[in-house]
């Protein structure tokens, strides 16, 4: 998908341009203050760039919620490479092959749900960054994968939205209607292992790996 | 006489000189934006929306200063015109 696909992002730049030329001119010509240059300078200055920057918000809000962006911090690249993999068969990649999860397949699965969601999204995403910037930005991808955890174990509400739990074909699956109440409370989870997931196994696969080393390395 | 025209020609020269400050500073908001806009990773977009946004709302309230100013300075002139037009010619005194 073109980045100029987003109509925001087009009028912001468009904005920031005029602007820009206004602005350019000004700062050549330099003309006296007269009415009319103040009110050219009012779109230069003023309302052009509030233009750009509520389009502009409006198209990094958008941006923020692509897988692009997820992966843009090198730790996420085997997540983000997994999802878009045609040959994995993870629980990831599987629901990103889906066409109403698209290029935010990351944000689909890991937004919070409900009114204040998106805040509450965003607010940890803010979480993340500074994580990543003090805690996880040093390490390579392979020790990320050792390291890194999910703050919040994930919650079968995500699940539900799309997977309702009064779907009769839903219950139709012994496992299903035999753990209902647990699933509810979510004290089993969806994507536990043995049921639908891990959703990323190869994250586990490597704390696995690294957990079969430490006795080897601590006996040295 | 000649103190107060170069006080007013101090003012003017700091007039366009914050407009002049003003819209650098437009330009470097608006270059942070854009940078966001065309790279949008974490970095860009947390400056663009931080850093850029008060950037471009200093240099509004620059330009908003210079309006101001320059709306008093015309506001006084105009006073100042209409006193000299209002106060009488002082006639000469008779037998003087």
């Amino acid at each position: 998908m073109s980045m100029f696909s987003d109509p925001f992002l087009v009028v912001a730049l468009g904005c920031a341009s005029l602007a820009v030329l206004v602005l350019v001119w000004y700062l050549v010509r330099r003309p006296a203050l007269t009415r009319s240059t103040k009110v050219v300078l009012l779109f230069g200055i003023g309302l052009l760039p509030i233009a750009t920057a509520a389009n502009g918000n409006i198209a990094g809000y958008h941006a923020t919620k692509t897988t692009r962006f997820c992966s843009s911090c090198h730790v996420m690249t085997p997540y983000g490479d997994d999802s878009t993999d045609l040959n994995s068969t993870s629980l990831a990649s599987r629901h990103a092959r889906n066409e109403l999860f698209g290029d935010e397949n990351c944000y689909a699965c890991h937004a919070d749900y409900g009114m204040f969601g998106t805040i509450t999204t965003k607010l940890g995403g803010l979480r993340h960054v500074y994580e990543y910037t003090f805690n996880y930005h040093q390490l390579s991808v392979d020790e990320a994968l050792v390291k890194m955890e999910i703050l919040r174990p994930f919650e079968n509400a995500t699940c539900i939205r799309c997977h309702s739990m009064q779907n009769p074909t839903w219950n139709q699956v012994g496992d299903h209607a035999s753990t209902l109440d647990s699933l509810r409370a979510g004290t089993v989870s969806c994507a536990s292992e043995g049921c639908h997931g891990p959703a990323h196994p190869f994250s586990k696969d490597a704390k696995r790996r690294a957990a079969a080393l430490q006795p080897l390395g601590a006996a040295r | 006489m000649r103190r107060l025209f170069q006080f007013r020609r101090l003012r003017a020269i700091t007039i366009t000189r914050l407009l002049r400050w003003s819209a650098v500073l437009t330009m470097i908001a608006l270059a942070l934006m854009v940078w966001s806009m065309l790279q949008p990773t974490p970095l860009p977009v947390m400056l663009a929306m931080s850093l850029g946004q008060l950037l471009g709302t200093m240099a509004f309230a620059l330009y908003g200063v210079v309006i101001l100013r320059d709306l008093r300075r015309v506001r006084r002139e105009r006073r100042d015109s209409e006193r000299t037009h209002r106060e009488p010619v002082a006639e000469p005194k008779a037998g003087t």
